[in-house]
């Protein structure tokens, strides 16, 4: 294995890819990342000392030939090869399965349009709590990913509706959970609930019932207003540049339109948002030649903003009739450098979860994937 | 390759303390397991509350807290664990207990592990593995756990300072104490210098015992005491505005007041009695509750002092920690270059707010939502919340008279203010973001 700088920091193994396709786990001392759809762990070190489970991934003499080779901070450009140093088989493989499951809170692209179905986010943050008591000897107290307090505690509605379908890999799971939220010290609203919920039905006495809350609530279908239309088209928006939880993730989801109603001239812009996160206040823009509409999106996904010119003057309707809109830009949330290509290895690597789910599935996606036939 | 042969040989034949403590830990056999993880190695806690303090006690055996260590020490080290194999049974029995009662009464407080680890223990040492009257014992140390103990100390705090006959002489203690700080006329030029050297780079064994010598000559030199005071009288003289930095909201520094103010309040302008209430907050883990009269009127003292310490160590660590604030910034691309140190912390910072972004709750180092605006302005201006922490630190240390004369020591707190302050951050700037998205 090579050691070697990056941005000030040593880090082993090969550089991840970028956003959307990294899944990252921080852990006592380093930042792990891994591509998703392949297997080779970056380890950036950000404090070599304190990463004290080194040893558990490398063996002891390359915990210890590490330590010695990254005890100073790296020159710009160093690179120092550790012959003999490699990671074990299978020792990576809880925490990359960790941050996958922090991927997935994040990253899933659900769709109604694409035909892939959201995750039950308080079955996934159950399952990754879990995974994160377990992963004890790597995730320190005052690390970003070992508050297993703030996953759990806003779930116990949701997780008590789960014990009431009565799934039994569901309700193993919330059994654990409550077990694991008892002794961590949760103590947000519906848990003490939820506590006597699992104990009851551990004695029997709770009959089953069904429920089926699955279906992904649609945006409708109905494009911008078309109604004096001078211009309108689609295109696609970056998954990085906004909240994750929003919107549906397919390729031109972005309907726009350029209209005059009476003397003005506005953009009209419409976004499916599939939630269960509100877009409200999401900033959208957008832009074609000399003139732009900037504003932000309603908690339906919609704008309606007027459009002006360099000098933020309105732009006249013969002025807007007279214009070629075919270069028309729209950047929905944050501008970023994030590819088409990206997004759709992304949905490839989903649906090959959901088609083919291996031992590091979670439970969310087996159910997402059974919900499908 | 930056690390001398002298300690690559040196580490060839040692062994990682963890590994150690681990094989130590699974010869104990059966008994142990609800101490353990799923993979029969001692849990987190079970190191840090157990083992580290009280088993190999590594306050008074150094030797066991290196990250590596010779054959020799691993097996000083394995022989502590196995001798406590029975009270750690017992440990682990009464853990069980403490549990099961935890569940029965309904208890949410806290994380069991760290609130009953330590109590198991010493019950496993005074009374050893449970007898009959287990489940009273039990109960009744879960009780003692519980009950609420910080009240007495700030209550007591409360009563004392409500007497006016207190407030007067306090004050008076007050004004007199202010008056006796002065600056004498030295330059400031060396100390900086000589930061350079303790903040910088120190590769082998020599290079740190030079280290360890500038940072003590740091701590004797005057120019922490005279810049204090300085921010009193002149303070357009001090390098940096201390006003601009956040410890304080005026500027020249006035006598604080004895009680009154707000949690707002920055470091320099809290009251005596906001310092007192602070210290005793913080005394909740230790056993002896200190006397609240005598805290009183040494923490005036301690107000008057320059920076608001009496130690000079603690003077000159807030100085080195100015120095580091001023080129920490966790969304800025540029690296700091002035300090090794700072610029460590700052590409962890870096890689910290890296998280975020591929965590989606940061487009780039940029808000993804307009809610986050506020925090991450905050995180711009990383020096104020970091010097806001690290005089809180130094005033603890400084009330309890624990030393920050060790440079190592002095440098893994510089780092561990950064890296507590930037998880805060972080946490927020998630939270805004979760908040929007259960809307």
């Amino acid at each position: 294995m090579k050691l070697v700088e990056e941005s000030g920091l040593w880090r082993l193994g090969p550089a991840a890819a970028e956003v959307p396709l990294v899944a990252v786990l921080e852990v006592d001392g380093a930042v792990l990342a891994w591509t998703v759809d392949e297997e080779a762990a970056q380890i950036s070190l950000t404090d070599p000392a304190g990463a004290d489970w080194l040893w558990r991934i490398l063996g002891e003499s390359g915990h210890s030939m590490v330590a010695a080779a990254a005890g100073q901070p790296p020159q710009s450009g160093a690179e120092t090869d550790l012959s003999g140093v490699d990671v074990l088989p299978g020792a990576l493989d809880a925490l990359r399965r960790l941050a996958l499951g922090h991927w997935l809170r994040r990253w899933w692209p659900a769709s109604v349009r694409d035909g892939i179905a959201g995750l039950d986010a308080a079955l996934l943050d159950a399952e990754i709590a879990l995974l994160t008591a377990q992963a004890d000897d790597f995730v320190g107290e005052d690390s970003l990913d070992a508050d297993i307090g703030t996953l759990l505690a806003p779930h116990a509605a949701a997780l008590t509706m789960h014990l009431l379908v009565g799934d039994p890999r569901v309700v193993d799971l919330v059994a654990r959970c409550v077990r694991l939220a008892t002794d961590v010290g949760v103590q947000a609203p519906g848990w003490a609930e939820l506590a006597d919920a699992v104990e009851e039905r551990a004695s029997g006495s709770v009959a089953s019932s069904h429920q089926d809350d699955y279906a992904l609530a649609a945006g409708s279908d109905g494009g911008p207003a078309t109604t004096g239309s001078i211009a309108r088209g689609v295109t696609s928006m970056a998954w990085s540049g906004v909240p994750g939880g929003v919107f549906d993730a397919a390729e031109d989801t972005v309907r726009w339109a350029v209209i005059a109603v009476g003397d003005r001239v506005s953009a009209v812009l419409h976004i499916p948002v599939i939630g269960p996160g509100s877009s409200d206040g999401v900033p959208v823009e957008l832009r074609c030649g000399s003139y732009t509409a900037a504003g932000s999106l309603d908690d339906a996904g919609r704008a309606k903003i007027d459009l002006v010119d360099r000098t933020s003057q309105p732009v006249s309707v013969a002025t807007a009739w007279d214009q070629d809109w075919s270069a028309t830009a729209v950047v929905v949330g944050v501008r970023t450098t994030e590819t088409a290509e990206a997004r759709d290895r992304v949905r490839r690597f989903a649906r090959l979860r959901l088609t083919n789910p291996g031992p590091d599935a979670y439970l969310a996606e087996i159910l997402a994937a059974e919900a499908d036939y | 390759m930056s690390a001398g042969s002298d300690t690559v040989a040196a580490v060839g034949i040692s062994q990682p303390r963890r590994a150690v403590i681990d094989r130590a830990w699974r010869a104990l056999g059966p008994g142990v397991e609800i101490l353990s993880g799923d993979d029969g190695g001692p849990l987190r806690r079970t190191v840090k509350r157990i083992l580290d303090p009280l088993v190999l006690r590594l306050r008074s055996n150094p030797a066991f807290s290196a990250p590596f260590v010779d054959a020799d020490v691993a097996a000083q080290m394995a022989d502590a664990i196995a001798d406590h194999a029975d009270r750690l049974r017992a440990c682990a029995a009464w853990f069980e207990l403490m549990k099961l009662e935890r569940r029965r009464l309904r208890i949410t407080a806290g994380n069991a592990q760290d609130l009953y680890f330590p109590v198991c223990f010493e019950l496993a040492v005074t009374s050893g593995a449970p007898g009959a009257d287990r489940g009273q014992r039990a109960a009744a140390a879960l009780r003692a756990v519980h009950d609420d103990r910080d009240r007495t100390g700030v209550e007591v705090l409360n009563e004392h300072v409500a007497s006016p006959q207190v407030l007067t002489r306090l004050s008076a203690q007050l004004h007199r104490s202010w008056a006796d700080v002065h600056a004498d006329d030295s330059i400031i030029g060396p100390f900086l210098a000589g930061l350079t050297t303790v903040l910088g780079p120190a590769e082998g064994h020599r290079a740190g015992v030079a280290r360890q010598r500038v940072w003590s000559a740091l701590i004797a030199d005057a120019t922490p005491h005279n810049l204090g005071a300085r921010a009193r009288t002149q303070p357009s003289v001090l390098p940096w505005s201390i006003l601009d930095l956040g410890l304080t909201a005026a500027l020249p520094l006035a006598v604080p007041p004895i009680s009154g103010g707000t949690d707002r309040d920055r470091p320099l302008d809290r009251s005596v009695v906001d310092r007192v209430r602070a210290t005793l907050r913080r005394a909740l883990d230790r056993d002896e509750l200190p006397d609240v009269p005598l805290l009183c009127a040494e923490e005036v003292d301690r107000a008057c002092a320059p920076w608001g310490f009496l130690g000079e160590d603690k003077q000159a660590a807030l100085v080195a920690g100015i120095e580091v604030a001023g080129e920490l910034a966790p969304l800025g691309q540029s690296a700091a270059t002035r300090y090794l140190l700072a610029a460590t912390i700052q590409a962890r910072l870096r890689k910290e707010a890296y998280v975020l972004h591929a965590r989606r709750a940061l487009a780039g180092t940029a808000p993804l939502h307009p809610r986050q605006r506020q925090v991450i302005e905050d995180l711009a201006n990383f020096a104020r919340p970091y010097l806001s922490r690290l005089w809180a630190r130094l005033h603890g240390r400084d009330v309890w008279q624990e030393p920050c004369d060790d440079v190592d020591d002095l440098r893994a707190l510089l780092e561990g203010v950064a890296r507590s302050v930037s998880l805060d951050h972080r946490q927020r700037i998630k939270a805004m973001l979760e908040v929007q998205v259960s809307q």
